[in-house]
């Protein structure tokens, strides 16, 4: 691989007590779309804010295009971030706006003038350049806080949950444009979000932030299909966790079934195997992999059908996703007992 | 009935704003029209010697001087209530309350007591003079009690926290992530303050300005004991028609122009806060 146009080596930042970032490692390149996950209080924003450099690590290095930039001021840096207000200049309009960071590079006005004209296009707002921010719409505004980053032509373009602020429908709409935006534009995107979808969606490869600590980093098939740990299961998309016990290379279930998972735990270790809703199939044998359930509740989704099992397997509910033909195929209502399966291919194993 | 609350609730302020703030004022412009009488009284007979004698050049002096007090006093608060409101509003939050109060403090006390202070502080054997000669200045200091200056100081230290709450409001509500946008986009630190904290903060600016030079323009007690007769300023001069001149209708013509003036800033002032405000109600 080439050298990456960013790495993350061993970046670490305290707040008082608490500490923030704690020691993340992580390659960027060229090019990519990258998402930052996780909760509030994961560490996320505090790592954007030193990409961006309004925070100074404690320790470790920001290397961009192999010059480590930790140190640089916000104003040096060929970085720019699309805040999560969007921190439009309410006194300047929107081509004002967009045009303020290329004045800052001290561009001749005939140059700043095209570009502010060409990324106006690229927004659909032209016709809304001499507005202020206040007489836009929340999606208008979010464009144009895009467009005023987009236009400097950063390394990195930093987006601090650019979609957090909109409605749904106008986030599903947003998340395609911004791919197509960062696609069109070639610039490597850096995306905060605590909403797994989005991250899914729009990532080339997701990274996912716990305590200030990275939990796992890979593309969004590999987030959802092989979860490193019980909290990456947990955190991206709905999981079954059926408690188990590792005796005798397989993993034994509370009333005595046997899981096979892709891989097993220690020898004698408790823990939870973890499927996905929709990997779980009506039918099939007693065996392995297999449990025998009540239906408590169904709830129809248009897509799918959403089965809620009570199984003395586990003393959660076990959620299962039915395609509309597997559901119209075997009608299912509230009391009825049903056989289900699932492969081992499909099964992860955690410690607890 | 709901509709007609806000009417009940406000007639006692209206009626009480009528009774001694609008009649009064009619009265005062009525008084400007008519003629003084031999002694003292008023003769009812309409004239406008009164307004026309506010345009003499010795007059006309006057209000230009008083302007330019107001004026300067106003230019001096903003600039210092400014930065301490940009200092209140950038310490930490749980701070600012605490130290917005010991900005306003001065207020609690009598207008009279803290002149009076002043004259303590700036006497020829007052607390400068006394800590210049501690420290070994033995020659004489320049003249600082009852002069312009004096009374600039004056009306600049009575108004300054008026300047600091009308500043602080626009900049504590400044989103801070605005100016991180400016450095994010290559600015520097002076560049971001010109350009983007100045700009959005204008009308708390205007607001202190006005006020002060409203304030002041018409101040009387301030150029009396800090002034020590030395000049006067308009509102010294009204003064004095009414209670020592026995002049009532030259005192109500000049009061009328006073009056004018300070209601035209307060509209443009109010103006231009409502357009900058006025385009955020929008949304």
């Amino acid at each position: 691989m080439t050298q990456p146009l960013l790495t993350i080596r061993g970046v670490e930042k305290r707040f008082g007590a608490v500490q923030a970032i704690d020691g993340i490692d992580l390659d960027i390149q060229e090019n990519e779309f990258f998402a930052l996950l996780g909760a509030s209080g994961s560490g996320k924003t505090t790592l954007l804010r030193m990409l961006a450099g309004f925070e100074l690590p404690d320790g470790g290095q920001i290397i961009l295009d192999g010059k480590d930039v930790s140190r640089v001021p916000p104003n040096h840096r060929p970085v720019n971030l699309m805040f999560q207000s969007y921190a439009l200049f309410p006194h300047m309009s929107v081509a004002q706006n967009i045009a303020y960071g290329l004045e800052m590079e001290k561009l001749p006005k005939a140059q700043i003038k095209s570009r502010v004209d060409e990324i106006l296009e690229v927004i659909q707002l032209a016709h809304l350049a001499a507005r202020k921010p206040d007489q836009l719409s929340g999606g208008q505004r979010q464009r144009v806080a895009l467009a005023r980053a987009l236009v400097k032509r950063p390394r990195l373009l930093l987006l601090d949950e650019p979609l957090g602020a909109l409605d749904k429908k106008l986030r599903g709409e947003m998340q395609l444009e911004l791919k197509r935006i960062q696609h069109e534009f070639g610039i490597t995107f850096i995306i905060v979000t605590h909403d797994q979808e989005e991250a899914l969606v729009m990532a080339d490869r997701v990274a996912i932030l716990q305590d200030g600590k990275l939990l796992q980093c890979g593309t969004p098939h590999e987030i959802y299909e092989q979860p490193q740990s019980r909290f990456a299961a947990d955190f991206i998309g709905v999981m079954n966790f059926i408690p188990v016990r590792e005796e005798g290379g397989k993993l034994r279930a509370a009333d005595g079934s046997i899981i096979a998972a892709a891989a097993s735990l220690e020898p004698g270790q408790a823990g939870v195997a973890a499927v996905r809703p929709e990997r779980l199939r009506i039918g099939g044998a007693a065996g392995e992999n297999s449990l025998i359930g009540t239906v408590t509740a169904t709830a129809y989704h248009g897509l799918d059908l959403q089965v809620h099992l009570k199984s003395p397997a586990s003393p959660d509910p076990v959620l299962m996703r039915l395609t509309a033909d597997a559901a119209e195929a075997r009608p299912l209502k509230a009391g009825d007992s049903v056989t289900i399966h699932w492969t081992a291919r499909d099964t992860r194993a955690f410690p607890v | 009935m709901t509709d007609r609350k806000p009417l009940y609730l406000m007639t006692p302020a209206l009626a009480w704003l009528t009774a001694f703030m609008v009649v009064p004022c009619l009265l005062i412009l009525a008084l400007g029209f008519f003629r003084r009488g031999i002694y003292g009284g008023i003769e009812y007979t309409f004239t406008l010697e009164n307004i026309a004698l506010v345009f003499d050049p010795l007059y006309a002096g006057i209000f230009l001087k008083s302007a330019m007090i107001a004026g300067l006093s106003a230019l001096i608060a903003v600039v210092i209530g400014y930065a301490a409101a940009y200092a209140i509003a950038a310490a930490p939050q749980r701070r600012q309350a605490t130290l917005l109060f010991f900005a306003v403090l001065p207020f609690w006390s009598n207008y009279l007591v803290r002149t009076y202070a002043w004259i303590v502080m700036l006497n020829r054997e007052g607390l400068i003079a006394g800590i210049a000669h501690g420290l070994g200045w033995g020659g004489e200091l320049p003249k600082m009690l009852y002069t312009e200056s004096a009374v600039v100081i004056g009306l600049v230290y009575n108004y300054l926290p008026f300047v600091i709450l009308a500043c602080y409001a626009p900049l504590s509500r400044l989103n801070p992530e605005i100016a991180e946008a400016s450095r994010d986009l290559g600015a520097s630190g002076w560049t971001t303050f010109r350009r983007v904290i100045l700009p959005a903060t204008v009308p708390g600016i205007a607001t202190g300005f006005v006020f002060v030079f409203v304030l002041s323009i018409g101040n009387f007690v301030t150029p009396a004991l800090l002034g020590g007769g030395q000049f006067q300023m308009i509102g010294n001069l009204i003064y004095a028609q009414f209670l020592t001149a026995n002049d009532w209708p030259f005192g109500a013509a000049l009061s009328i122009f006073l009056i004018a003036i300070m209601m035209g800033l307060l509209t443009l002032q109010t103006f231009a806060t409502e357009r900058a405000s006025g385009a955020r109600r929008e949304e």
